[in-house]
Formats: structure tokens, sequence, C-alpha cells
């Protein structure tokens, strides 16, 4: 009986010593930590406008390029960033953040869509926790370089914005070729992103034709 | 501390009781971080690093602590290091936080350290149990660095992002996906054995 005291009350003490311990570093790095995280969406939002390559941008100070071309604004409830062109006032693109649940856990995007909000400028992936090698790939350069362009007709009822299809099979403007053996992802991810589109491209319009944007 | 029994130590976990190719623990994060040199060194630094703290952690507390706890102790105090270890990548390298992902919370599962505080760890001194860690950690890390030579060389043209290979190369994928670990590392074994096989054999 004795020794099962001690051996809650010596576990309660660790536990006690080695979370405090790890509480107290993750407050000390927190600040640095979110700049950081910062920093990362910036030139996220810079790579999709297609400001500045993504390659450029991780060496670069992105934060500077950032104030200078993107102006920050709201989109319903989320964040919409404006691309502004080289003279700092004409615009070059809107960019903002989609997500949904995925296979495993949520994935986020982010979309760029062209000033007329006719066509995307280019999508990526920035936050998953899908299969690496299978769902994971929809970082990969060619699974997002293939949204680049692409229409951005509202479709009619029963219609989705994108169809992910089985690679070689997408025709046309609205199909796409899907990551071979990551079915489930491919699903979840066509779902969401039409709902999300769905949500966000009448909304855009609408700040648009009231030139609030 | 007598430096022969360092030796020991050390010549036991990078060669003799290599945890990769010996007793093939750690399997999951050698196949998954090795297409890169840059990667890989981070990783395994973290593993040195944890596997050696969480040693010696352990062993300073192996008199107090009750037996029917001590796996419940011994989790707690590697997934305590290894948070360390990720909210430092997370704020001073965030690049290569993002390429290890999930690899470094998978750390604590890591059956090398747990192995090692188990095995070794819970029943010696503080400072032997240290030098444990660094050494099995070290043996780890060997191991991965040499995979991921070949496999960055051949996947990518390049060594620790540096071009090696002429602009001519054209690249293995097959390298830089997983399936090139488990080759990797098959191959790597065959070779290990091969060469320990060459000399001992005049001994006998």
């Amino acid at each position: 009986m004795k020794g099962r005291v001690f051996s809650v009350i010596y576990m309660f003490a660790l536990s006690l010593v080695f979370t405090s311990v790890v509480s107290a570093l993750n407050v000390l790095n927190k600040d640095r930590i979110r700049h950081n995280e910062a920093l990362r969406l910036q030139g996220l939002v810079l790579s999709v406008l297609n400001i500045a390559p993504s390659e450029s941008v991780s060496q670069a100070e992105p934060a500077q390029l950032f104030s200078q071309r993107v102006r920050e604004a709201s989109l319903g409830d989320r964040p919409l960033y404006v691309g502004l062109g080289p003279d700092g006032s004409t615009v070059v693109g809107y960019a903002f953040p989609v997500s949904g649940p995925g296979f495993w856990g949520p994935i986020a995007a982010m979309v760029a869509v062209d000033p007329q909000i006719q066509k995307i400028l280019g999508i990526a992936f920035y936050r998953h926790s899908e299969t690496p090698g299978l769902g994971g790939r929809i970082t990969e350069e060619w699974f997002q370089k293939q949204f680049q362009g692409r229409p951005l007709e509202v479709p009619p009822a029963g219609m989705r914005f994108f169809y992910l299809k089985p690679t070689g099979t997408a025709r046309g403007a609205t199909e796409l070729d899907a990551i071979t053996g990551a079915t489930e992802t491919s699903r979840r991810l066509e779902k969401f992103l039409d709902e999300e589109l769905k949500k966000t491209v009448p909304l855009l319009l609408d700040l648009k034709s009231r030139k609030q944007v | 501390m007598a430096s022969p029994k360092a030796r020991i130590i050390f010549r036991k976990g990078v060669w003799e009781e290599n945890p990769v190719f010996r007793q093939i623990l750690g399997i999951c994060s050698a196949l998954a971080v090795t297409n890169l040199m840059t990667n890989t060194l981070i990783m395994g630094l973290g593993l040195i690093f944890v596997t050696a703290m969480s040693n010696a952690t352990v062993s300073a507390l192996r008199k107090v602590t009750p037996d029917r706890i001590r796996m419940m102790v011994q989790v707690l105090i590697i997934a305590s290091y290894v948070m360390m270890v990720d909210i430092f990548l997370q704020a001073y390298l965030p690049e290569i936080s993002k390429a290890l992902g999930p690899y470094v919370g998978l750390i604590i599962t890591n059956c090398i350290i747990m192995g090692r505080c188990e095995g070794y760890a819970r029943v010696n001194p503080v400072w032997p149990s240290f030098l444990d860690g660094i050494a099995s950690g070290t043996g780890y890390a060997l191991v991965l660095l040499t995979i991921a030579f070949v496999r960055e060389v051949l996947g990518f043209g390049s060594v620790f992002g540096v071009r090696v290979l002429p602009e001519g190369w054209i690249p293995w994928t097959i390298m830089v996906m997983a399936p090139a670990g488990f080759f990797m590392l098959a191959l790597f074994i065959w070779v290990a054995y091969t060469v320990e096989k060459r000399t001992t054999r005049p001994k006998s």
C-alpha cells in the first residue's frame, strides 16, 4: 500500500517537473515560432500570387516584399491577401486560405485567383497530415501546378468546381489528375475544395462589385 | 571514468551492437528521412541528444523510481526531451522542422531510446549511461548518413545540397522515394556483414 502511494506521488511530481520545463521552453520560444510561421505564410502568399517564385522567397527576406506588394483585407471570416503590381496600386490577384478535412487530419491550402476572379493563379497546400508518399504528395509541384490557369466558373447545381480523376484520364478544364493510391485524400480534397470555393468565390465577387477590395 | 570502458561502449554502440543494422531498430525514421543529408544529420543529432539525455536522466533516477512504474517514467522523460528538440527546431530551424514533419515527434516511439533506457541506463551509473546514449545515437546517425549519402547523390546529384554530379545527370527518382530506403538499408546490412566476416575469419 505504501509503495503504491509513493508510486503515485512520484509519478505526479515527476510529471509536474518535466511538463513545467517543457512549457517554460515553449513559452520562451513562442514569439519566435509565431514569427517563423508568419514569415512562412508571407512567402506562401507571395508565391501563389506569382509575385515571387517560391525558391527565391525562402532566401530573400519576404517580409519587406510582402509589405510592399500585398494588402491585407478580410473575406468573411478569413483573411484575404490582395496582391499588388510593382507600382503598388494595380491589383494582380487575390489569395485566401481554404481548409477542410483530409484523410488523417485537416488540410489547409492557399488559393490565388486573378483580378477578374475568372481563373486560378495558383494553389499551395501548406498544412496536412496525409500519408507520406501517397496523400502527402498533394504538396508536390506537378499536383499543385495542375490548378494553374483553370477557369473559376461557379458550376451548375449538383456539379463541382474540380474533379480528381485517375491519372491520365482527366479531360477538360474541370478535371485534374489525382494521386495514384491516395483515393481517400483525393475524395475529401475534391469535396472540401468545392465547398470552400462555393463559399468564397461569390463572397469575393460581391466584395469586388462593391469595390471594397 | 576509465577511457577503455568508454571505448568499449562506443565500439558496441557504433558497430558490435549497432541499433540499426544489428538490432534493426528505428527503421521507420531510417527509411523516411534519409533522402537528404541535411535532414538526416539533424535527425541523427536530435536522436543522439534525446538518447543521451534520457539515458542520463533514467540512470540518475534509477534508485528512486519504483520498478512497476518505470516504463511510464521512461516514456515521460523521453517525450519531454523530444518536445524540447521539437520546440528548438521550430524556433531556430523552421525549414528543417517542416521537412522532418511528424518524424521529430515520432522520435518518442523510436525503439532505440526505450531500448537503451530499459536495457542499459536502468542498471548503470549516470556517466556511462550518458556515453551509451551518445554511442547508440551515433551508430544510428552514421548508418543513416551513409544511406542518405547514396540516396542524395543518386536521387538529387548533390551532397548536403551542394551539387557534386554534372548538370547532365539524370536523377534516379526511385532514390528519393521510400522504397529506396528499404533497398539501401538491406544493401548496407549485406555489406556490413560481409566486411565483418572478412575481418574475423583470419582469427578463427
